[in-house]
């Protein structure tokens, strides 16, 4: 009988349309580092709210050491002695570090808080776990990774002894990862165990004892790290079966379009860039795709392009024409379409009406204003016209509220107005996230329609599939850099995942 | 305007019910407290409020003369209220409306009383002191990061004292009634089918021109480019810029033109005679009054007129409460009940949308995120 | 001069006070605008217990009563703000401003009617006498005149300051303000917080109010309302960047200038300028709109203030 400290026996969790969860069991030995691994939406967060109990399971169990137990709030997960390093931080800036540490759990007297002691606890675990933090710093001033050594001394002030990482190194440099990883192997060799949520291949084997494999919602298998190689383990996350192909001719690239030159851009977060020297270029008659694990740099790197958000250095051109601290209204009507990443943020007014959406960046042009008055009728003609091309269906026609339309029909409403509009570029950002099969299926059509046209298109896509089947050239973004370029037709999936991980890299550059 | 969704299913008409179950509540509390004050003549008292001025309704001069002082004042409420709802449209909370409409007294009064101007050029005059006032109000929220309330609070007391000031003056200040001269004939606003309400002397071109005013605003917002522009900004900061729009600009040209519908509304108050200003210690109500409509009203400037007139009509049906029993200013407390309901009307409109509570929650949670955006700048 | 330091003293005491509730409430992630309205619920309350109170009553029993009327009129009302921003979700300015309209008129009825009833029906203004309860708080220290107020407000400063510094209640109230999803996350009731923030501005915003229309008056108007005292405290929390020491140095600064309006006639150099009071008035807003402008772009407004905390949006 092994010595398991958590057990999540046979968990399915539904939502409506996907099955997030199926049958999904996790067993975490006590003492060791377990990673769970697995493409964006292979439902590790999922699998992870519910055993912090945000989420309640349709069916299966979980186990504290053998005895199930019931956790439907996070505060029975912390009563079990679970805690969490989310993602995104659970730390109030303006507070010192000792502050966040005892939040919560602050001793005091009468309600006075009786920081002393609470300083003597926190110093004594940091120096116990080398876990090296400043209990007076305010949390704005330190770095993320350290930032991070407080959220983990905020689970060991709790005597948490089940430590879940939620994609801990997605923030962190190299030199901060390193840190990370030793500190984690401290953890366990104190008797800790931890669950590591990762897609970086190179990180699992460095530090984890075993690794389990979601995929699609499904358990794929657990294996010991020491027995098996990063190949095996990037063939069991993106798995050999290709849902669909795409009919799709020989590219024929002809003009260069788009010229991307040592574009840099600084990170909101932290000191390093979160793009680096990114340079490339797109012909007109090519799909290139961005290929990447999400949170490598491809949402700051789009922002810069488009205007979105601030550039710090570097070049780029469009159409032989330098654009590179030009106005977002310059590049809309000089060629540069884009279907952005948040449908919802960025590219529609949700209380806006279809038509109203559909010349969201022509209402000022003659076609649909007369002297600063709108042209109704145009705009419904339009709406219309476009609603009939795309198949974009909604209740009432173009006085349709956006916000009452269905994703798949919303995104289709943002591709028909982004590929109408004169261009000569189309940057789409994961333009079937969320979408179902056929809506994905009628986009991918779409787009290589596009290109057959003589457009230059630029592809991010967080979708392996996607990638493989819709591009000619891919171009894969690690930590802000282009580590690789490869031709879809020669790659696997295998190369491409590590590729992705961090594990290889082919340009010329210095890493 | 399409007639192909049921009714119920409208945000209009959901609009519409939302604040008419405000104004229905009010009314009910309202009645509650006549009850608490006078139990026995609580019914008359509520009767009195409601029937309001058709207690005339057997002499037509008396009649018409009252109902035309109703439209008379609702003028500046209904006004300041569009000044607010366009801000509102773009996204900007316009608090400073009041201080705005306090620079429009100054100026209107100051040059009928002192430099005697024309009407049409006092009301210029007004309009364009609001407008200066929005304007500073935009430059600190656009350049400073100055958040719009809090830099709106503060002009409107420099408004109230600056306007002291000024007004103060012996030129235009009767000092020892510690109020304002009567403005001279040549700076008083034309007469407008005065005859018709029953010799209505104040009843002046204001009344139609703030008709104008909300149309012209409804048609701003819906028919140009610019309306088109502003709503984009206050629907969605993000996807405004996505489209290249520019936030910083629309952000002051919005609150300029709030503010110069804010110092006309005191322009076509002051300029018909009606009131004098007396020197005061707080920020007139009348902005504030403004927001009320302007929610109560559903935003949208043709409702805005009905809950002005709506609004004044209780305001002044407490004049016809019988003194022995109550005090007129319940009616303005029944006002006030409705405006504090008026924030909930997001949960009523939930209520009734019962069915598409999807829906309605996503919105919320949209304008909980968009409210994150902007307190980023604060 | 012993004028204007008394003056200066009771003005600090009000702002003081109510900035302090400000803070409370903002710290907690709720903007309080209806200060204003909650300071007008406080002072109605406490004259009318100065004004029933028989006129053989302890100096100790009127002071006592008078505060706690004004402090429980002031954090009752204050539940209107956080019943609707903390569980409807309600545009917090919009009630804000709803609560400071509806005071005003509330308190208006009631004193008219309270009036009325105890004169039989021939008083029906707006306006309380309470003179032997303005002076119940007066006491003399040489040649300055003082008030048991300004006491009271100093003993709650202090106490403010300490709570805010060296408790666990404001710890978790402030980072309720701040990052309401990381004070959830580790088991704090974002909602019980927030009540307790406004509720603790009710309380302290309507003991300023009985302080700002006894402390230096024996009658008021209540249709006047508080004429903006609420505002300017608001002026002066922010002025204070959100913190009790140094909303207590700007109240002084802003109470200095709020004087020196009512007495400058009284000082000769100041007469002589050709200055008027209102000038005076001006200059503290004028001033804290200048600083917002040159700190706003790093201010410290509490983060989260004025969103609705949703516990469903993790």
């Amino acid at each position: 009988m092994e010595d398991y400290v958590i057990e999540m026996l046979h968990i399915t969790k539904e939502f409506p349309g996907i099955i997030a969860n199926d049958d999904i069991t996790l067993q975490l030995k006590r003492g060791e580092i377990h990673a769970l691994l697995g493409e964006n939406g292979a439902g590790k967060s999922t699998l992870m709210s519910v055993l912090f109990g945000l989420y309640t399971p349709e069916k299966g169990v979980i186990k504290k050491d053998g005895k199930e137990v019931k956790i439907t709030n996070p505060n029975d997960a912390t009563d079990l002695g679970i805690g969490m390093v989310h993602q995104h931080f659970m730390l109030v800036e303006i507070f010192s570090v000792l502050d966040n540490i005892i939040l919560g759990s602050e001793p005091s007297k009468f309600g006075f808080l009786t920081k002393a002691e609470a300083r003597k606890k926190v110093l004594d675990l940091s120096n116990k776990y080398n876990l090296k933090v400043d209990p007076d710093a305010i949390i704005e001033d330190i770095t993320v990774g350290m930032q991070q050594r407080v959220e983990i001394l905020k689970m060991l002030y709790r005597d948490n002894d089940i430590l879940i990482f939620d994609e801990p190194t997605a923030v962190l440099t190299p030199q901060e990862i390193e840190e990370l990883m030793k500190i984690m192997k401290n953890l366990a060799a104190e008797g800790k165990s931890i669950l590591f949520i990762t897609h970086k291949l190179n990180e699992i084997m460095e530090v984890a004892d075993r690794c389990s494999i979601l995929r699609k919602g499904k358990y794929i298998g657990t294996v010991d790290v020491k027995n098996t190689t990063k190949e095996e383990l990037s063939s069991m996350m993106v798995g050999r079966n290709v849902k669909f192909a795409v009919d799709k001719a020989e590219a024929k690239p002809a003009e260069e379009v788009l010229k991307v030159e040592n574009v840099c851009v600084k990170s909101k977060l932290h000191s390093n860039d979160s793009v680096h020297n990114v340079s490339f270029n797109v012909r007109a008659g090519e799909i290139v795709c961005i290929a990447g694990i999400d949170g490598n740099g491809q949402t700051e790197f789009v922002g810069a392009l488009t205007g979105l958000d601030d550039i710090s250095s570097g070049k780029i051109t469009l159409c032989g024409e330098d654009i590179t601290n030009k106005s977002i209204r310059f590049k809309n009507t000089h060629g540069m379409s884009h279907i952005p990443e948040d449908r919802h943020k960025h590219g529609l007014v949700l209380n806006y009406t279809l038509q109203e959406n559909m010349i969201l960046q022509r209402y000022f042009e003659p076609v649909f204003s007369n002297k600063g008055l709108l042209k109704k009728a145009e705009m419904r003609k339009y709406s219309d016209k476009l609603s009939e091309e795309f198949d974009v269906r909604s209740g009432q026609g173009a006085d349709t509220i956006v916000r009452a339309m269905s994703g798949g029909n919303q995104q289709k409403a943002i591709i028909a107005r982004e590929m109408d509009r004169e261009h000569k570029l189309l940057i789409a950002v994961q333009p079937t996230r969320g979408l179902d099969v056929g809506a994905i299926e009628t986009i991918h059509k779409e787009i290589v329609k596009e290109r057959d046209a003589g457009n230059a298109i630029l592809l991010v896509s967080l979708e392996l599939d996607e990638v493989m089947n819709l591009s000619d050239r891919i171009l894969v973004m690690y930590e802000g850099e282009i580590v690789g370029e490869v031709d879809p037709k020669t790659t696997t999936l295998q190369e491409l995942g590590l590729y992705m991980s961090g594990a290889k890299r082919n340009t010329g550059k210095e890493a | 305007m399409k007639e192909n969704t049921s009714i119920f299913k409208k945000p209009g008409f959901q609009t519409l019910l939302a604040s008419v179950l405000c104004a229905v509540l009010g009314i009910i509390l309202g009645y509650i407290i006549l009850l608490f004050m006078n139990p026995e003549h609580a019914a008359e008292g509520m009767f009195a409020i409601l029937r309001n001025f058709f207690k005339f309704a057997g002499n037509q001069k008396k009649l018409m003369n009252a109902m035309g002082s109703i439209f008379v004042k609702s003028v500046p409420v209904i006004l300041c209220a569009e000044a607010i709802l366009f801000a509102y449209k773009t996204g900007l909370f316009n608090i400073g409306c009041a201080g705005q409409y306090t620079v429009g007294i100054i100026a209107s009064l100051y040059t009928a009383l002192a430099l005697h101007w024309s009407w049409i050029l006092c009301v210029l005059s007004a309009i364009l002191a609001g407008a200066l006032w929005g304007a500073i109000c935009g430059f600190f929220k656009a350049y400073c990061n100055v958040n719009e309330v809090i830099a709106g609070i503060m002009l409107n007391w420099i408004a109230l004292y600056v306007c002291n000031i000024i007004l103060g003056n012996k030129t235009v200040m009767n000092t020892t009634k510690s109020e304002t001269y009567p403005v001279k004939d040549a700076s008083l606003l034309p007469a407008f089918l005065s005859e018709f309400f029953g010799k209505n002397k104040y009843m002046t071109i204001a009344v139609p021109l703030t008709i104008i005013i909300a149309i012209a605003i409804l048609w701003v917002l819906n028919q140009t480019t610019f309306g088109y522009e502003l709503k984009a900004t206050g629907h969605s900061k993000d996807a405004a810029k996505y489209a290249g729009m520019n936030a910083k600009r629309n952000i002051i040209l919005s609150l300029v033109i709030s503010g110069a519908i804010a110092g006309m509304a005191a322009g076509l108050y002051y300029l018909t005679g009606i009131e004098h200003y007396k020197i005061a210690s707080s920020v007139p109500g009348m902005g504030f009054s403004g927001i009320a409509v302007a929610f109560l009203g559903g935003l949208h400037p043709i409702g805005t007129i009905f809950a002005g007139l709506f609004v004044t009509y209780i305001t002044q049906g407490g004049q016809y409460l019988n003194t022995n029993y109550y005090n007129p200013q319940v009616a303005d407390l029944m006002i006030a009940i409705i405006i504090y309901l008026c924030g909930f009307v997001l949960f009523f409109k939930t209520i009734i949308n019962k069915p598409k509570k999807i829906v309605t929650t996503t919105s919320s949670d949209n304008n909980a995120a968009d409210k994150t955006a902007d307190k980023k700048e604060v | 001069m012993a004028l204007l330091i008394q003056y200066t003293l009771i003005f600090s005491a009000v702002l003081i006070l109510v900035a302090l509730g400000g803070m409370f409430s903002e710290r907690s992630g709720i903007i309080n605008l209806g200060l204003e309205g909650i300071m007008v619920f406080g002072a109605m309350a406490g004259a009318m217990v100065m004004v029933l109170l028989p006129a053989d009553s302890s100096k100790f029993k009127i002071i006592t009563l008078t505060l706690l009327a004004s402090a429980l009129a002031g954090m009752v009302s204050s539940l209107l703000i956080a019943v609707a921003c903390i569980n409807f979700n309600a545009d917090q300015t919009l009630i804000g401003t709803a609560l400071n309209m509806l005071a005003t008129a509330a308190a208006t009825v009631i004193i008219k009617a309270f009036n009325t009833a105890r004169s039989g029906g021939s008083d029906f203004s707006a306006k309380l006498d309470y003179i032997k309860g303005h002076d119940a708080f007066m006491f003399s220290v040489g040649p300055l005149q003082l008030s048991w107020f300004v006491v009271v407000a100093a003993v709650l400063l202090v106490i403010a300051i300490v709570v805010f510094y060296k408790t666990k209640f404001a710890l978790r109230l402030r980072a309720c303000g701040e990052h309401p999803q990381a004070a959830d996350s580790v088991g704090i009731n974002v909602y019980k917080m927030r009540y307790s923030g406004v509720i603790i501005s009710g309380f302290l915003a309507g003991v300023g109010g009985i302080i700002y229309i006894a402390a230096a008056n024996s009658t008021w108007h209540f249709d006047y309302g508080v004429a903006g005292a609420g505002f300017l405290s608001l002026a002066v929390m922010i002025f204070g960047q959100w913190k009790p020491e140094r909303i207590a140095w700007s109240a002084i600064l802003f109470a200095v200038f709020r004087s020196l309006s009512n007495v400058y006639m009284g000082i000769g150099f100041l007469q002589a300028l050709p200055i008027s009071g209102t000038v005076y008035n001006i200059m503290p807003y004028v001033i804290s709109l200048l600083v917002l402008a040159f700190t706003s772009k790093n201010s410290r407004a509490p983060k989260a203030e004025g969103i609705p905390y949703d516990k469903g949006q993790r």
